[in-house]
């Protein structure tokens, strides 16, 4: 009696319906493949942000460099005119 | 600096800071979309960085048959362009065939060939800085394979297989594609034409300098 009890209960738990939580996670089981030409919207690389990187690199690295040879220039003329001075000065003593 | 240097500043500051709006009103291409817009900073970034490897191969072709320093100094200010302009192609180039070619980088002709005259341009401002003396005619001979190697990236995407665009993309480009691009070809070969004069300013500055060290080394 108590086999045909515990055969009965597996049957029950066997046979009785998923809890609709799983089945909402559970993807559906594919029966075949079907090509597209495009990807749905979801799925596709965002183009903005690789537009947007590509300009702001392009302008950050002009203006680095332009700062950079500014500045080199800068240092340069300074010494220059430093030295010439000091030569003035040591023709005339 | 010349007079002429800060209004011309200006005026490249300014088609800088209207490019944008040039080219967000570009019509969008039919399969690329939204990121074929870097073309419109990538070309002009290319053709720059050839222009400028050509202009550092000839000034070093007329150095090494005159002598003349003032060739060496323009040949120096062209390379750090073609290092620069290189690296802004090399870097805008894969952010645009990321999305359009599905890669960040293919091995075709055009590519490997850019890449192989970007960095004969940094070997040729290698030599410079760590050479020594006598460096100046080595970098010059090395100036001339930099040059050799433009026409080849130039027609390599004629006669290689590859997916880059060919070069016949650009002469029949419609004019709302066509204004934007020669927009952006005159912002920046103003830009590199700008940073060259400030370039050979500074490499003048420096042989002034050097000059006045060595009289002074004399007199001592």
């Amino acid at each position: 009696m108590r086999t045909l009890i515990r055969a009965i209960a597996v049957v029950f738990v066997l046979t009785m319906p998923l809890p609709p939580l799983a089945a909402q996670t559970q993807p559906r089981q594919q029966e075949e493949f079907t090509p597209i030409d495009q990807l749905p919207p979801q799925e596709q690389l965002p183009a903005a942000p690789l537009l947007v990187g590509a300009y702001a690199f392009v302008l950050l690295m002009l203006f680095g460099y332009l700062v950079m040879v500014s500045r080199r220039l800068s240092a340069i003329q300074a010494e220059v005119n430093r030295l010439d001075a000091d030569l003035k000065r040591a023709g005339k003593g | 600096m010349p007079k002429w240097f800060q209004p011309t500043t200006l005026l490249c500051a300014a088609l800088f800071a209207i490019s944008p709006f040039v080219i967000a009103n570009a019509p969008y291409e039919s399969t690329m979309g939204l990121v074929q817009k870097v073309f419109y900073y990538h070309m002009p970034s290319a053709w720059v960085f050839l222009t400028a490897s050509v202009i550092c191969g000839s000034a070093s072709a007329r150095f090494l048959a005159t002598g003349n320093p003032r060739h060496d100094r323009t040949a120096l200010a062209a390379a750090e362009m073609a290092v620069l302009f290189g690296l802004l192609t090399l870097v805008t180039g894969p952010l645009w065939a990321r999305k359009a070619w599905g890669t960040w980088w293919i091995w075709d002709a055009r590519i490997t060939s850019s890449l192989v005259g970007w960095m004969i341009a940094w070997a040729y401002l290698i030599l410079r800085q760590y050479g020594g003396p006598g460096s100046e005619k080595l970098a010059a001979g090395l100036a001339l394979f930099g040059t050799a190697n433009v026409p080849f990236i130039y027609v390599s995407v004629n006669y290689w297989r590859t997916i880059h665009p060919a070069t016949t993309v650009v002469p029949k480009l419609p004019f709302s594609m066509g204004f934007p691009l020669l927009f952006c070809l005159a912002a920046f070969y103003l830009l590199m034409f700008l940073l060259m004069k400030l370039r050979t300013r500074v490499a003048e500055q420096q042989a002034r300098l050097d000059a006045i060290y060595l009289s002074l080394d004399e007199q001592a």
